[in-house]
Order: structure tokens, then sequence, then C-alpha cells
């Protein structure tokens, strides 16, 4: 069996002084479930989700969605505010920030579809096309390189089969390359959807590959 | 301008040696200015926001660490100020450099080239060339809507109509997408400017070739214009313009700045309807005679007969003007009723009008007007009624069919028929070009459009504004002006006026809603009429 | 305790509870003294707060160094408007995982830290930006903020004081200029994160139109512990124009890479040697990057008796930054680093300043081109050119912050570029 071994926080060649385990490190057992109507107001536009299902047709700002959404827009002075915050959201549900998901936010708070696509051209997190279920971020910054990172993508390329920003013919994966991710000391750092995997070496690829496909089912 | 008595506040400064004052909260730029010097810029627009990014227009300030952006910096006491100290000169030159990285340099097919920014300053202190050896970025061209074409290669990223589009039209359909050396303007996908009632000025603004207009695409070289400053026809508004023309023609209508009336802006409306101006068709003789009588005539026998029969008429006058006509030409007419003997029964014009008016939401005092035509306030303030309905036509069943003394000015009664004026004793058109409903006339004078003359409008504001001759008229076209000051002086007994600025003169002089005004007070600028000379 | 970075030689004020799970909550974090900070703010009231800070001499770890007592007191006195505090957790500076340490495992800290920071600045609103890609960070930041308004401590009247401080978490969506204080002001508003020119200084325009003050994670974790403590006690350690503690992130070519806080003043050789079991195969030192990647790169002479604290880097040519000490030993190519970082600065530019936006990607297009074997030498001189035509020249310093590694490159391992240039060779692998 491939069990990646978790080495967050360690360093390469884990000396087993390390006893925390996977959900300590992560904090998952303090966090729990996130409610995704946003829970308590000043959180609501922290919650975006990268969620392995997208679904680029879900209806915006629906049901708990709605709530939230009201809730983020009550934490800020101008509607404008809300705007990253919104994205995120649609982002969370779709995947993707489509330019039909542009104009229907742009009309929800009141600005125009031009500037929305500016904003959401802006930052490099909005991915404009689909992305796989998992998307495959490898950060090839100073520290990673000089530790291997251009080693660590070139594994996850050959593994998953896919060339740089293309997804998988199986729709489960999408690598990409990623500036500095502030997990420097753990090179080299990959984001996987939500997660940080850290202390990844290009040997560590294939099981790291494998505990996805496992998850292919788990919700983020 | 006005400083309702208090004395501004002024700094003093030296900039480039020279001592300057000027008034507290003024710009190194606009300082420097005032002193002759042109600091270069991009970002920058007068009318528009400063975000200081485009870093073109840094100076020295002595005793300042780094170079400052002359835009935003303001003038302060004591200053010491160098636009050209070798740190200055090297800087902007880096920074020119900087542009030519990825320019493509296609000056010889560039709309823009020959009053591009661009070319002005890399000719002025730029290296020739770049070290760039790189291969150049490529974005290719893309289509805006509306008049605009975007050249994405030779954009240099001032974001001014952007700006312009966010702040002054307050229609934020042009945006800046990606970052870095990949960001380009561009709409939002297929959705573009059409529609847009102010997009035509980031055309302007633009200061290299990256906006173009369509309908100015490879139509003429920027230094083959003649530029005349005018007064745009289109609306009461009266914007404040140039007339580009080459070959006589037309070629493209742009705005000339006037912080009272226009700022630096035109609407799209505006500047799209000038092709009237170049049309062909144009009366080419005066012409006397009714009908299969009609011959031509040249002008000083037309006078002279027409002048005869108006001495000698006696019936009832009606006058039919057009708001597309001068002050100077609508007086002219006005006074030539009063001279008759007859009554003046009827002083008309007639005007389309808009449903809306359009507003210019970030320089509010821009509003494109209903009235469709430049002086309807003129015609007003000159006595005469505006009659007929909202598409400029009808009203003038009784003019038609009036049996006395009938003299049109500048209507092309392009909805009357062949029976208009049948009845008249005396039917006179004064005209520029060919109109069905002028069979019955008597005497048919072709006259010049405003464009092809010296003049002046008064717009919706109530302003008096001078435009000049920019065209060369039809050979025997003759400005309405000197054809009715003549005929007026002729009754009257006195010298015919000899200029516009002489026919203005009688104007005021007869005209007390124009009293105390002078061609010249008038200037280029214009002036508005004193409160108590609103029209009634 | 099972969290790894620890070094005997530590002093850990803001680290103490780094890896212990249990102070993560408001417990556990009240069980070592957590909130202790506000409460006596709240007690002594603003401006003694403030003179403390002032007092502690801390600066501002977000990179510039700023003293934060003496930015807090440019505030308006009068709250005519409303204030904001704007915490910066947008950590995206290369070599730099500090703030997210402090967030995952203590975000308590920061919560105190941020409202005494507010209730300082007199700023009833606190929004808490923090990178995107945080995700995990974020959510645990998140539980534990809706744990301290379910316990009073943050919301209206906290601690019973009658004084309101709200908190927001706001999380940005992939770009690094969003750091830089007036872009993260533009970005928090919902706009592209474009810096904008100074003045007008956030204190008197900020966020909204709004007097703000912008802090670092640290610089706000930090000035927690000042107010449970005083600001003499904080002096106790660090130099008299460094004073404190600091957390050192060192990455690269180290055994034992990680977060270790020391005070100020600390030795860099003994950082790399001592604390974090020197280099791998016992390698030789090459060069190191003392602040993040945004500053002059140190050769190995360089990094000799070189102590890192503001006035130590700064003699040994460099600059502290953010103290991200990234480490490269011999088996380095210099050449290939600069690129990957001129890449970065270019893909991060905002783009609104030509020098910025041009020169980024100029730069990076030679370096390729050198890095490829492709090179001349006069591409060395353009190189330089071309970085000091990047600076002091743009709105921000992202523009200053390439030129500074390529300047400094060329200077210290001119022969690294000239064997590739003449001899097509690469000197080091990493
Ligand atoms: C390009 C750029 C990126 C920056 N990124 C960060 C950052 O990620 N985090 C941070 O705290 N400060 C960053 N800064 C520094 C901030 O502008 C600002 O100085 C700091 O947040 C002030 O907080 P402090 O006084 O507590 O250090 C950056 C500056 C620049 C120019
Ligand atoms: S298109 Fe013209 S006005 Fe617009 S940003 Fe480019 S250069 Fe400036
Ligand atoms: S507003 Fe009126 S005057 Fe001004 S450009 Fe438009 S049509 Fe012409
Ligand atoms: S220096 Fe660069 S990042 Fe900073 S404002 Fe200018 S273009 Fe943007
Ligand atoms: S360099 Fe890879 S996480 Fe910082
Ligand atoms: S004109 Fe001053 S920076 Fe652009």
């Amino acid at each position: 069996m491939s069990e990646v071994r978790f080495r967050n926080p360690g360093w390469a060649g884990n000396t087993g002084e390390f006893d925390l385990n996977e959900a300590d490190v992560r904090g998952t057992g303090y966090v729990g479930e996130r409610a995704l109507d946003g829970g308590h107001p000043s959180v609501s536009p922290s919650l975006p989700y990268m969620f392995v299902k997208k679904d680029p047709d879900a209806p915006l700002f629906e049901g708990p969605y709605r709530e939230r959404f009201d809730k983020i827009r009550s934490r800020y002075p101008t509607a404008r505010a809300a705007l990253l915050p919104a994205l995120n959201l649609a982002q969370e549900l779709r995947g993707h920030i489509s330019p039909e998901t542009m104009d229907e936010v742009a009309g929800l708070l009141g600005l125009s579809d031009a500037y929305v696509r500016g904003v959401a051209t802006f930052y490099t997190m909005y991915n404009k096309r689909p992305v796989g279920r998992f998307l495959i971020q490898v950060c090839t910054n100073i520290s990673c390189n000089l530790c291997g990172a251009d080693e660590v993508l070139a594994a996850f390329l050959e593994h998953t089969g896919t060339e740089l920003g293309q997804t998988s013919s199986d729709g489960n994966f999408t690598v990409v390359e990623a500036e500095c991710l502030a997990a420097c000391g753990f090179p080299t750092c990959v984001q996987i959807n939500s997660r940080y995997f850290e202390d990844v070496s290009a040997d560590d690829v294939p099981a790291v590959l494998d505990r996805l496909k496992r998850e292919l089912n788990r919700s983020f | 301008m006005a400083d309702n008595g208090r004395k501004a506040e002024t700094v003093t400064l030296t900039i480039d040696g020279r001592e300057v004052t000027v008034p507290k909260g003024t710009s190194l730029l606009h300082a420097a200015e005032s002193v002759g010097t042109e600091v270069p810029h991009y970002c920058y627009h007068p009318g528009l926001t400063a975000p200081a990014q485009c870093r073109i227009c840094l100076v020295e300030v002595e005793g300042a660490p780094k170079l400052q952006p002359s835009c935003v910096t303001m003038a302060a006491d004591g200053q010491v100020v160098h636009t050209d100290s070798p740190a200055a000169k090297r800087m902007r030159q880096g920074v020119l450099e900087f542009y030519l990285v990825n320019h493509p340099l296609d000056c010889p097919i560039c709309d823009m080239s020959g009053e591009c920014k661009l070319q002005d300053y890399v000719f002025d202190e730029g290296r020739e060339r770049g070290r760039g050896r790189e291969p150049k970025r490529v974005f290719g061209r893309d289509d805006f809507g509306g008049d605009v074409l975007y050249y994405g290669d030779r954009c240099v990223m001032c974001t001014r109509c952007v700006r312009f589009m966010d702040e002054v039209a307050r229609d934020s359909r042009l945006t800046v997408v990606e970052r870095g050396s990949r960001a380009v303007i561009d709409t939002f996908f297929d959705r573009g400017l059409e529609g847009a009632s102010f997009a035509g000025n980031v055309v302007d603004i633009c200061p290299v070739g990256a906006l173009v207009s369509k309908d100015f695409l490879h139509k003429a070289r920027a230094w083959d214009l003649d530029h005349t400053p005018s007064i745009c026809p289109n609306c009461s508004h009266g914007c404040n313009i140039e007339l580009h023309t080459r070959d006589n023609l037309v070629q493209r209508l742009k705005p000339r700045e006037n912080q009272e009336v226009n700022g630096h802006w035109m609407c799209d409306y505006g500047r799209a309807n000038y092709e009237w101006l170049n049309r062909p068709g144009r009366l080419e003789a005066p012409a006397t005679g009714r009908g299969s009588d009609r011959r031509t005539a040249d002008w000083k026998e037309a006078l002279e007969l027409l002048f005869g029969r108006l001495a000698a008429a006696e019936g009832d006058v009606a006058l039919v003007g057009s708001a597309r006509c001068s002050n100077e030409a609508l007086a002219g007419l006005g006074a030539l009723g009063d001279e008759m003997r007859g009554r003046t029964a009827q002083r008309v014009f007639r005007a389309p009008r808009a449903a809306d008016e359009v507003p210019l939401p970030g320089f509010p005092l821009l509003v494109r007007r209903r009235d469709l035509v430049p002086n309807a306030h003129g015609a007003g303030l000159l006595g005469f009624q505006r009659c007929g309905d909202d598409g400029g036509e009808g009203g003038l069943d009784e003019v038609a069919a009036h049996g006395e003394v009938i003299i049109v000015l500048g209507d092309d009664l392009a909805d009357q028929d062949g029976d208009f004026g049948a009845n008249a004793s005396l039917f006179v058109y004064l005209g520029t070009f060919e109109s069905a409903a002028a069979g019955n006339a008597d005497f048919v004078l072709p006259i010049t459009t405003f464009a092809e003359e010296d003049g002046s409008f008064v717009n919706a504001q109530e302003r008096v504004q001078r435009f000049q001759q920019g065209l060369r008229p039809p050979e025997s076209a003759r400005p309405a002006w000197l054809v009715l000051g003549a005929l007026v002086a002729a009754l009257r007994g006195e010298k015919t006026p000899d200029s516009a600025p002489e026919a203005f003169a009688r104007l005021v002089a007869a005209h007390p809603a124009f009293e105390g005004l002078s061609w010249e007070a008038v200037g280029d600028a214009g002036v508005a009429l004193g409160a108590e000379a609103a029209h009634g | 305790m099972a969290y790894p970075y620890r070094h005997d030689k530590e002093t850990r004020v803001l680290s103490e509870c780094f890896g212990d799970p249990a102070a993560r909550t408001v417990a556990g974090w009240k069980a070592v003294g957590g909130y202790g900070g506000i409460a006596r703010a709240l007690e002594i009231g603003r401006e003694a707060t403030i003179e403390d800070v002032k007092a502690s001499g801390l600066r501002g770890r977000g990179g510039a160094g700023f003293p934060t007592g003496l930015k807090w007191s440019f505030m308006p006195k009068t709250a005519a408007r409303p204030h904001y505090l704007l915490c910066n957790a947008d950590e995206s500076e290369p070599g730099t995982f500090k703030d997210r340490e402090i967030i995952r495992w203590t975000p308590h800290q920061l919560i105190e830290g941020c409202l005494v920071g507010s209730y300082a600045i007199g700023a009833s609103h606190c929004y808490i930006y923090l990178r995107g890609e945080f995700f995990e960070t974020t959510n645990v930041l998140a539980r534990a903020l809706e744990e301290a308004y379910a316990e009073g401590l943050v919301g209206s009247d906290i601690l019973g004081s009658g004084v309101d401080i709200d908190i927001t978490l706001h999380v940005g969506a992939g770009a690094y200029i969003c750091g830089e204080e007036t872009g993260l002001m533009s970005s928090l508003e919902g706009r592209r994160g474009e810096p904008r020119i100074k003045p007008p200084f956030p204190a008197a325009v900020g966020a909204f139109g709004m007097p703000s003050t912008i802090n670092n994670v640290e610089t706000l974790a930090a000035a927690a512990h000042i107010a449970r403590h005083g600001g003499e006690w904080y002096r106790q350690w660090g130099t008299e124009r460094s004073p404190g503690t600091k957390l050192f992130c060192v990455s690269g070519h180290v055994n034992k890479p990680g977060n270790y806080e020391f005070p100020l003043g600390f030795p860099l050789m003994e950082l790399i040697e001592d604390v974090c079991g020197g280099i791998p195969a016992g390698n030789a030192l090459k060069a190191v990057i003392p602040g993040g990647s945004s500053v002059p790169i140190m050769d190995a002479a360089d990094c000799r008796g070189c102590t890192l604290c503001y006035e130590g880097v700064e003699a040994a040519g460099s600059m502290l930054g953010c103290a991200s000490v990234i480490v490269m030993d011999e088996t380095s190519d210099i050449v290939k680093q600069v690129r990957r970082m001129a890449h970065f600065y270019a893909h991060e530019s905002c783009g609104q300043c030509t020098p910025c936006r041009e020169g980024t990607t100029w730069a990076t297009r030679i370096l390729q081109r050198i890095e490829d074997g492709r090179g001349t030498e006069d591409d060395l001189d353009t190189l330089v050119q071309i970085s000091e035509q990047m600076t002091g020249t743009t709105i921000c310093v992202l523009s200053d912050s390439l030129a500074m590694p390529i300047i400094s490159s060329i200077e210290k391992f001119r022969e690294d570029y000239l064997a590739l240039i003449r001899r097509g060779e690469r000197v080091g692998a990493a």
C-alpha cells in the first residue's frame, strides 16, 4: 500500500521526531465542518472551498449560499467590496469563473460587466477555464526550487499524463506552476484544491496521486 | 475666470532656473507648462483623475530623495525643480526605452502618426530605438464596437480610456484585463462600445495610435489636415470643436476644450454627423424666375432685380428661418422683414427635436440637447418662433399658402411639395441645396453652410459662440449675412456690412439681448449673455 | 511538545505554542495568558497603549521595519469618520512563511493583536486580509474568530469595556501585490489590487477613503504581548535599534529549515550552522538572501559576522526585510534562481508603472536567454541599466525589489553569468 507519510511540518527525510498527526497539523479537528451559510458573519467572506465536484451550471447564491452572500454584504461599507468574496463563492460552486458568471455577479452587485472582468482577470486564483477535479499547484519559486521543485512539477506532469495547465483525459487532474505558497521551509509545497501538501519530493508524487484518487468522493 | 474677489493663494518656485508664481494647488506639470516647458505625460489628462502610473513625467525636485511625478506633485514655495537635469532626462529616456521594448513602431501605417505622443517624445528625447533584442509581444487588433478600434500593440497602458469611461461617461465598458505585461484594454467580451453616447472621446485622449476611429481609419494623415475652430452644429449645446479638413472636405470633428461648455469632450452623435457638410447637390448659382422661366443669373443682376421687387412689394411678409443659420444671417433676415413695407406676418423656424437629453454624467455641463440644431436659442432671441413637429417638419401650411411675400432662409423645405409658395406675390429662397419646394421661388440664392463662413450661434446655455470658416464654399455661394445685409443696406441706404464681425456689430446694435457684446469679446471661447438678456 | 522547529537557543515569545493544538482554542490561549494584552490595554487606555508600543521599539515585521507605535500615532485622534485596522496576512514574499505559522497554530494570538491595534488607533472594524491560497489556515482562524465572538472577546462591548471592535476575515485571490499596503486597500475595496500613489497616506485616506493603519500579522501578534507586558519588557531582547524577538524563516539548503524565534541581532552563521543543522552533505555556503526575495543577495563573505537585525544586515549590504533567510549552497545555480525571481516579479507586477511592467518582463527574457546560453556580455550591462531604471521610479517598490537581486547578483556572481555567456557552462544544478 502506498501511504504518503505525512511530514508536515517536517524536513526532507523525516527523522521521526515529529509525532503530531495530520489532523493536528491541518487543524481539521478544531475546525470541523464549516457551515455552508458562512457561519458567523465575521467569517462569512472567508469560506471558499475548492470542491472536488465542480458544477459549472450550479445556480449562484441560492439557499445557504444566498444567506452567506447576504452576510458577506453586511460586512462591508460598499457593494464593490463584496466582489472578491462573491467571485470566490461563485468559483466554489462552479469551479471556474466563466463570462456568464462574471455577468451574473456584476448584476448582483450593481457593477459593470467589464469592471468585473477586469478584476477577475487580475487575480490568478480565478480559473478562467474549467479545471480538473483536483487542481495541483506546484510551487517552483526560489526556496522550493533550490530543493528540487522542478523535478516535483515534472513528476506530477508525468504521472498525470498532462501538459502544464491541461486537464487529464479523465478530468481528474490539472497541474499548474504556482508562485511561493508561504511554506518555503517545507519544500516542495504543493497546493491541491484547498489543502497544502508539503515536503513533497518527486518520489512521493505517485503516492500523492493515489491518495487523491481514493479521495475522489470527498467533498473538498 | 471669476475669483469671487478673493485673492487666490500663490506659491513661488524655480523651474529650470526661472522663477514662477502659480496658484497654490498647481501641479509641477502645469507650473512648468506656464513657463513654456512641456513635461512629457501619458496617464495624466486634465479631465481625468491622475494615477501617476506612466512615470514619464518624472522631474527632479531638489531635496527629494527620488524623482517626482510632476503630474501629482504640487508646487510649493521655494521648490527648485529641474525638468531637464541629467537625472530627469536619463530617467525619462529610460521610461521611453521601456515603451519601445514592445511597441511595434508601425508609424507608417498608424493613423496617429504625426500627432502621436510616443513619436513626439522619442523624437524629443529618446534613444532612436531601444536596446530590446527580444521578440515583441503581439496582441493584434480588436474591434471595440461603436466607432472604435483597438491596436493593443501600440497601447502604452496609460488607462486614460478606462478612466474616461469610468469617471466621465460613468459607463464602465472598458477595463484593463489581466495584469503586468500581459495586461491589455478590453471590453466585456463581445459587448463593446456600441450604443454608448460619448465613447468617441477615448480616441481623442488616447496619446498614441492604440484607439482609432473606424470612420477615420486610413482616411488621411494627421499632417495633411487643417484644423479650424468651430462649433458642433448637431445640437443646441454647441460643443466647441475643430473641423479637420482636407481636400475641402470635412474629415472628422474633434472637441476643442472649453470648460464652460464641453470640457474636453463631445458626444458621439455630434461627432458622427458631419457628412452633410460634404454633401453634393449644392445650389450652383443664383437663379431667377419660376418654373420654366427659371434661369441662372449672376449675383449683381439677381440682387438688383430682387432689390427692385422688395422695394416695390406691398403685402405682408412671411419669414422662414433656420436654426442651422448663424445669428448674423437670422438677424439679417429679421431686419429685411422689418425694412419692408408690409407687416411681418410670420417669423418662424423649424428644428428637429430628440425625445431625450443625453447628459455626460461626469461632466454635467455637457448635455446632448433635445434640439438637434445649433442655433435654436439664437433664433428665439432674434424673434423667430418655433413651428412644426419634433421631426423638424410641418407647421408651414399657412406660409405655403401665403399670398404675398415669402422669404425662406436655410430651410430645405424637404417635407414640402411643389405647391409651396404658388400663391406668393414674391417668393425668395436662400438655401444650400436644391429643393423640390423651391420651384415657385422667384429667386433662388445659394448660400454657404456654417462651415464655409464665419459667424456665431447662441447655445442652450445662452452663450454666444463663434465659428470660423474651414471650407471653401461652392464658387457662387455667399454667406447669408452678406446677401441679406446687402439687401437691408440697400433698402436703408447704408453701406453693406463687409464682414461677419460687422454684421455681428449691427445685430448687437439692433437686439438688446446681445447688448454690450463685441466680436472680440466673444473670441474663441464665447461669452454668456447677461442674465437680463434671457429671451422671452 | 512535538513541534519540530525547536532549538534550545530560541527565545519563544510568539512561537511558544507552535505545535500545540490545544492553544488554538480560546481556553488554550487564555491558559498561557492570552487576552491579557487587550485586557490591560483597555485598562490603561488608547494613548498609553500607543506609548507602550512606541517604548517597545517594535518595528513592522512586514518588511519595511517602520516603527509601529509611531505609525499608530499618525491616526487622527478624533473618530469623526470610521477608522480601519487592516491586518496584512497576504504573506507571499518568496522565502517567507511565518505569518501562516502564527495563524494556524495561534489564531487567537493574531485576534488579540488585532484587538490591541484596533483599540489603539480607534478602529471599530478590523479586516484581516488573508491570501486566497490559505484555505486551511483561514479555516482555523475563522473557527477561532467565531469562538472569540461567542466569548464576547470580539464584537460589541468587548470584555465588558463598552468598546466595540469587529473583525472580518477577507480573502484575496492570488496576487502578491495585494501585500503592498495600498494594493491591499484596493483589493479589499473590490478593485484590481493596484497600489496607489502616496500621498495621501493611509492614515489620512485609506481603505474606503477612511483613515487606516496596516500592519503585518507578526507585528500585531508582537503588539499583543507588548500590551500585556509593557514596552520595556520587550526591550530586554534585541538591539537598541532593533528591539525584541523575531521569527526567522529559514529555507533552502539547510538540514533543518523552519521558523525559529530569536532576539534580533542573532548571528546569521550561527542560525545556519548551529540552529538549522548546517548545510546538507557538508556543502559550502554560496549565498544568502536574508530578507525574502526582494533584497540584495549576500555572498558567503558578506554572511560572516552578519547579525540579524535591521542595522546588522544593512551593514552587510542587504536588508532584513521580513527575516526570511534563503540559504544557497555551492550547488546553487544563481543565474537560474535570479531568472526565476525575475519571472515571479514579472508575473506579479500589477502593470500600472511602465518601468515595472516592461522592465520586469524584459529582464526576465534577457535572463532566460542568458540561461539558455544565448547571452552576451552586453546583456549584463543592459540588465544593470534596466534595473537602475526600475529603481525609485515607480508607485510601489515591487520594481525595486527585482532590481536589487539582479544588480547584486551580477555584482557578486558575475563569474556565474560569464561562465554561461562565454562557455555555455552552468554553475550549479539547483
Ligand atoms: C510588493 C510588496 C509586497 C508586500 N507583501 C507583504 C506581505 O505579503 N505581507 C506583509 O505583511 N507586508 C507586505 N508588504 C509590506 C507592506 O506594504 C507593509 O509595509 C506592511 O504590511 C506594513 O506592516 P508592518 O508595518 O506591520 O510591517 C509588501 C510590500 C510590497 C512593496
Ligand atoms: S488604448 Fe490608448 S488611452 Fe487606452 S490605455 Fe492604451 S494608450 Fe492609453
Ligand atoms: S452635445 Fe451637441 S453640440 Fe456637443 S457634440 Fe453632441 S451634438 Fe454636438
Ligand atoms: S511598481 Fe509595479 S507592482 Fe508597484 S504599482 Fe508599479 S507596476 Fe504595480
Ligand atoms: S518558495 Fe515554495 S512555498 Fe515559498
Ligand atoms: S503623467 Fe505623471 S505619471 Fe503619468
